[in-house]
């Protein structure tokens, strides 16, 4: 039974185990993409690669998962060079790996709200999965369903072929129909933190610090010159715009959930920050659009827009002071406002919890991009045909349920399946690979790279060969259950696919394994249909 | 070839007999495959469905190994199939070029490979094998060398008619076997009036001289009349064969090399097999050179020879197919002595003695891992000679293993008898079909002899050898992608130990060794080891056979002791650099191999001091550069090579040559930019570390050793200039002063970038001009300048 070293430790295995089961049994992972236990190693991701010490004192990589334990050898799985390596395989498998791991609406979208996740909720008829999506991230649906410019429906790719989703009315729908419910969505608040935080202004980027704040478990206290909140919302937009009730139904969703609303409060005349500091944990500026300088509290820092935060963590220069909304750069935009808010949210919790504020995370994402002559047809095989639904009742009605459901249909899926699991995009997180370090450009008339297809043959899973890293995994799967057809490589080198053998479809090559084969494959190639979706208690652009 | 059928409705009857000829398991997948597309010209889906349903065999199998070969079509083909060489000797002289304005003649679309009308198929191939002849193209059975663009028309005329001429006359000409050959020569009034009848005499003479068995026909005009005079040789039970532009001097060598002369006359007849060698790789016929297909490069001898000849002994001299006289030559006694009078242990020892190398590239020594097969415990072993050569530019095992395929046989069959292997296989590369169809039936002369088969020697060993035909993929070279291959799956390779040794065909030891390795193996048991180890160096014992080829005066086969330096190579062998240009650098060891820059000329041959400097021993392929070529034009030509030729198996080499390629592509297009040569240099020594096998692993070795001896050029190019002026986008022709308006550029043009002014000077139009060199080569006064 052979002895070898691993990062120093030493430890038997069987004969004929392998680097990686030795790593194991150490408790030392190791990252794999080909591989799968009770399949035979394929070796063919190189993601799993260690650093092994030979005889002359020289290293050479190994993948680990293929790799034979032997009498003796010294095993390293955290040098530079294993490291470079793992990053490099990563990111020429993503310099290869055509796919949106976010869709291009919710990447548009200033509060990344998970605008698809949306839209099958409402297609399946959870309108409250649909809210609680909604919520995530606009903790204002109802408002920003009436006067935001949606920047999601620009971005919408069913807009290269008739009309974009109508995303704005869809969410209004999902926010007009939960306030008129008996009992209106408010999120579950986390055990309290013990922590108060002042928030100055009641504009979107304040009402929606407040929410999340909320939410976190802070105590929240809005502070405001005027008789009602909502700032800009309540004094700026026209009344034919957004209905006053509708601000109010959801100003309200913010008091239940336990806000102190200071009204006729106005920071200067009527309060110092200098005060509010000493009464609060945290204090949140959100004060509107100021002329540069008037308005702004003595003591904090300006640059031509406003207030001078940190772009990522909205902190001024005063410890405890955050800033956000117009007051920080004009925008007017209230869903950017809305972000910020929500952004500062988290930064201040952070903050709270650890004296740090820390900004949000943007987790790794890749990208299509402009879509390719004709690859648009290939995206409607999973979209209803009919044109866009308008609502009957004229704009200002909005959306019938029955109308919303319909319209939801015609929703093309772009986001990936796989995005909160998949294995090629947590390997890019984890190893720090750059997306776009390798992209081809070889000349004119070759697309710089794959054409997106997919193959929705299959009742119980949906195939998109753009993604495949060509791991084998499933043709592996597909062979050992004796598939009548199974899975094939097809060609050789750089074009090298995963295809029906004999040129058969996806239906007809993975009778009895396609389930496994999804489960299996570690990005979002062969994926199942998207089920009801499940409420996702997370923050959907948090890791 | 059927070319009525479509993909719809073929008549699968032919796959039932195909398939009862050849077998019903996976191993015999490849050769199914085979002979299915020999039947159809392609493989039509309902023969692989067939197949599989007939078999049994695995349809993802069948899908998967039908897909990875070059081999293997899967569209209908054309009537005629333009093979277009892109091996190295032929990329140097403008195969890319050639390439490029064939598709544009004959009006291909963008990503087809067939002419609208289904006439002809264009196809690069790796390499014909016909280096000093380049560039060339074969089409069906016919090379045509010396190749330019404005020549292809006339070529493709010629073709055409000879085409038609043989078509006609095909059904009802191949001779039965047995009876007379015939030789017809036209004697028309163009044929006489472009000297015939000379030819015709000397045909009559050679004849008697000879005393074969030929009548001679006078035949009609046989259209080609450019070309006479012509001369078409039927031997019995074969295709016609063709020869253009025959002098009187070449009718003897001609009559000899198709019809086996008697008596006394057949040593006559062997050395003259050389001489007509010579003729068919002279350079003077111009301007359509038509080979027989059996046109292949000479051995090349200088006066002052240094060669030495172990691998290839007896060159030239002997018939490769004439048993008795290999044996009369002191052929199988090795193997004799070895079965009857010797130990495994023995012969081990003496190999291991020798200093014996893998002569495939790494240099393994070979009676180590003959011990290490030996020593097994396995009642099932196996003996597999790698044949397949696939070096653009090298064509070593195919010249072995069609002129001297008992040597390699009785290296195997020692090797067998060595290791304790019953069955073993010689695995050729398609291209040579003429090595598969020499090798074949040598061996079947070898069982008739006894020499195979059960007892042998009278002492029970038991032996037999089986040819295995590759289908066209680089990386089968690989020992673990080989024998994938041999098992009737996709080749690829897969992660060492275990090595073949332990685990090879079928999970059983096996012992792969290439073919030159083999051919030596006699010569070192009948003259000792230490006669083997008196050549070379200390770490590098015996010869190496290179395919000497590019810019030297001579090109072809050498086969050196090691330890000579390669300026002795280029300048006492190959008769130093052709044309008056200056030697730049020699490549060792194809799109594996590296490079050695002119100063480094005295290295010497040797396993050791090659790598040490950057390049490789490799199989043995020599490419020899000259001023005008670009190291980056030459390190992206081999790196697409590698490149196309990945399994795409493993992510570094799958992907990460493709990135380097793109790199260099960019580079040679004027469109580098900064920091790409650091991730080139990055991506490439990553990749070298990181890939899986050796082709991944040395895939980079071209482009790191010319960014170390050639850096410059690379930094120029960054800049938008290719110093060698060969990077066509970054090259301009123009016109000079020296222009007399003779208007044969603007005739030849085949871009139509010159306008026609007759007496003036004329022009190049930029944005129109393909930089494909003809206008320069045209130009009788000098008046096209290239910057």
């Amino acid at each position: 039974m052979p002895v070898l070293t691993i990062d120093d430790r030493r430890i038997e295995v069987e004969q004929g185990a392998t680097i990686l089961d030795a790593a194991a049994r150490l408790g030392i992972r190791i990252p794999t993409l080909c591989h799968r236990q009770g399949l035979e190693p394929w070796a063919s991701c190189m993601v799993c690669v260690v650093s092994v010490r030979g005889p002359d004192g020289n290293s050479r990589l190994v993948p680990s998962c293929a790799s034979r334990a032997e009498e003796g050898m010294i095993v390293e799985t955290d040098t530079e060079d294993v490291r470079r390596a793992r990053r490099l395989a990563v990111e020429l498998l993503l310099s290869d790996h055509l796919g949106d791991c976010i869709a291009p609406c919710q990447q548009a979208c200033p509060a990344r709200m998970d605008i698809p996740r949306m839209i099958r909720s409402i297609r399946s008829g959870d309108f409250t999965a649909a809210v609680e999506t909604v919520r995530e991230a606009i903790p204002l649906p109802g408002v920003l369903g009436r006067i935001c410019s949606a920047p999601c429906e620009k971005a919408c790719r069913r807009g290269r072929y008739d009309s974009p989703l109508s995303i704005l009315l869809l969410k209004r729908f999902v926010a007009d129909a939960d306030l008129a419910s008996a009992s209106p969505y408010a999120p579950p608040a986390a055990p309290s933190l013990g922590r108060k935080v002042a928030v100055v202004g009641s504009g979107p980027a304040g009402l929606s610090a407040a929410y999340y704040l909320l939410k976190a478990g802070a105590a929240v206290a809005v502070f405001d010159g005027n008789d009602l909140p909502g700032g800009m919302l309540r004094y700026g937009v026209p009344e034919d715009r957004l209905p006053r009730d509708v601000l109010a139904a959801e100003t309200d969703v913010i008091r239940r959930m336990g806000c102190d609303f200071r009204m006729r409060l106005r920071l200067g005349s009527d309060l110092s920050l200098d005060e509010l500091r000493a009464d609060y944990d945290a204090v949140f500026l959100a004060l509107g659009e100021t002329v540069p300088s008037a308005g702004i509290p003595d003591g904090l820092e300006t640059d031509e827009h406003g207030i001078r935060v940190d772009r990522k963590t909205f902190q001024t220069g005063i410890d405890g002071v955050f800033a956000g909304g117009d007051c920080v750069r004009p925008i007017r935009m209230a869903v950017h406002s809305v972000a910020q808010g929500r952004t500062a949210a988290f930064s201040i919790v952070n903050y709270l919890a650890g004296g740090c504020p820390a900004g949000r995370h943007t987790p790794f994402s890749t990208h299509i991009g402009r879509l390719l002559e004709g690859e648009i047809d290939n995206f409607l095989l999973e979209g209803d045909p009919r044109e866009r639904v308008l609502p009957a009742g004229g704009a200002s009605a909005g959306l019938s349920r029955d109308e919303a459901v319909s319209e939801s249909a015609r929703c093309l899926h772009c986001d990936c399946r796989r995005q909160d699991d998949c294995r090629l995009r947590s390997l890019a997180e984890e190893t720090g690979a750059k997306g776009r370090l390798y992209r081809y450009s070889l000349g004119e008339g070759v697309p710089e790279r794959r054409v997106f297809r997919q193959d929705a043959s299959h009742p119980d899973v949906i195939y998109e060969p753009g993604k495949c890293i060509a791991c084998g995994i499933c043709v592996r799967i597909a062979e050992k259950a004796l598939e009548r057809f199974g899975l094939a490589f097809v060609g050789r080198g750089f074009d090298v696919q995963v295809r029906g053998a004999l040129d058969r479809s996806m239906r007809d090559a993975l009778e009895k394994t396609a389930g496994e084969c999804a489960d299996a494959c570690p990005t979002g190639a062969i994926v199942l249909r998207s089920p009801v979706p499940a409420p996702r208690h997370r923050d959907s652009s948090e890791r | 070839m059927d070319m009525g059928m479509t993909g719809e409705n073929i008549d699968v009857t032919a796959v039932e007999r195909i398939v009862a000829e050849t077998g019903r398991t996976q191993d015999a997948l490849v050769p199914l495959l085979q002979a299915v597309q020999e039947e159809y010209g392609y493989l039509p889906r309902e023969a692989l469905e067939h197949i599989a349903k007939i078999t049994g065999i695995p349809p993802a199998a069948i899908t998967g190994v039908a897909t990875f070969y070059d081999e293997f079509r899967h569209k209908p083909i054309g009537r005629h199939v333009i093979s277009v060489c892109h091996g190295t000797a032929c990329h140097v002289k403008g195969a890319p070029v050639l390439s490029e304005s064939l598709a544009g003649y004959l009006k291909i679309p963008e990503g087809e490979d067939t002419d609208p009308s289904g006439l002809f198929t264009i196809r690069k191939v790796g390499c014909l094998g016909c280096c000093s002849l380049a560039p060339v193209a074969q089409i069906d059975d016919v090379i045509y060398g010396h190749l330019t663009p404005e020549k292809l028309p006339s070529v493709l005329q010629d073709f055409l008619a000879q085409a038609d001429a043989i078509s006609v006359q095909r059904s009802g000409d191949v001779i039965p076997q047995g009876r007379a050959g015939e030789v017809r020569i036209c004697l028309d009034s163009c044929c006489v009036a472009r000297g015939t009848e000379r030819v015709h005499q000397a045909l009559l003479r050679a004849i008697s001289e000879t005393g074969a068995r030929v009548v001679v026909k006078r035949v009609g005009c046989v259209i080609v009349c450019n070309e006479t005079p012509l001369l078409e040789v039927l031997v019995p039970g074969e295709a016609p064969y063709l020869y253009a532009r025959v002098r009187p001097e070449d009718v003897k060598a001609i009559i000899l090399r198709h019809f086996r002369p008697t008596g006394v006359r057949r040593v006559i007849g062997s050395a003259v097999s050389r001489t007509l060698d010579a003729i068919l790789t002279d350079e003077a016929w111009e301007p359509v050179t038509r080979y027989s297909i059996t046109a292949r490069d000479p051995q090349v001898a200088a006066v002052l020879d240094p060669q030495k000849h172990i691998a290839t002994e007896d060159y030239g001299c002997a018939d490769p197919t004439d048993l008795q006289e290999y044996v009369a030559a002191g052929g199988f006694t090795a193997f004799e002595n070895s079965v009857t009078h010797s130990q495994p242990s023995e012969v081990i020892e003496e190999i291991m003695a020798s200093g014996l190398r893998g002569r495939g590239g790494a240099g393994f020594p070979t009676g180590r891992k003959w011990a290490g097969v030996a020593a097994a415990a396995s009642g099932v072993k196996y003996v597999v000679c790698n044949g397949d050569e696939g070096d653009p530019g090298a064509f070593m095992d195919r010249m072995l293993l069609e002129s001297f395929p008992y040597r390699v046989i009785e290296g195997m069959a020692i090797a067998a008898f060595t290791v304790g292997a019953r069955r073993s296989y010689i695995y050729i590369r398609s291209e040579y079909p003429f090595a598969v169809k020499r090798v074949r039936e040598a061996l079947e002369r070898c069982r008739s002899a006894g020499f195979l088969g059960d007892n042998i020697f009278g002492s029970g060993m038991c032996l037999d050898i089986s040819v295995m035909k590759g289908a066209g993929a680089f990386v089968c070279g690989e020992e673990t992608a080989l024998l994938a291959s041999i098992e009737g799956r996709r080749s690829t390779p897969r992660v060492r130990p275990p090595y073949p040794s332990e685990s090879g065909l079928w999970g059983r030891p096996t012992l792969v060794n290439n073919v030159e390795t083999l051919a030596v193996v006699p010569w070192i048991l009948r003259n000792g080891a230490a006669a083997f180890r008196r050549l070379g160096t200390p770490g590098s014992s015996g010869t190496k056979v290179f395919a000497l080829a590019g810019k030297t005066v001579r090109g072809g086969l050498i086969e050196v002791p090691m330890g000579i330096t390669v300026d002795k190579i280029v300048n006492d062998i190959g008769g130093g650099i052709a044309g008056g240009r200056v030697f730049k650098a020699v490549l060792i060891g194809g799109p594996s191999g590296g490079c050695l820059p002119a100063g480094l000329a005295d290295t010497v041959i040797d396993y050791d001091a090659l790598s040490e400097a950057g390049a490789i021993m490799g199989s043995g392929g020599l490419v020899v550069l000259d001023d005008s070529d670009c190291m980056v034009d030459i390190a992206r030509y081999f790196l697409e090579f590698t490149q196309n030729q990945s399994c795409g198996k493993c992510t570094f080499c799958r992907i990460g040559t493709r990135q380097m390629l793109d790199i260099l592509t960019r580079l040679c297009s004027g469109e580098g930019r900064s920091g790409d040569l650091e991730k080139l240099e990055d991506l490439a020594r990553m990749v070298s570390a990181g890939s899986l096998c050796g082709l991944g692993k040395t895939a980079p070795t071209p482009v790191l050793s010319t960014l170390r001896y050639f850096r410059g050029e690379y930094e120029a190019h960054l800049e938008g200039r290719c110093p060698a002026g060969r990077c066509k986008a970054l090259v301009t022709y123009s016109i000079t002063d020296d222009c007399i308006g003779c208007t044969r550029c603007a005739q030849h043009c085949p871009a139509d970038a010159i306008e026609m002014k007759p007496y003036e000077k004329h022009e190049i139009d930029a944005a129109r001009c393909i930089r494909c060199g003809t206008c320069l080569s045209v130009c009788a006064f000098n008046a096209v300048k290239v910057e």
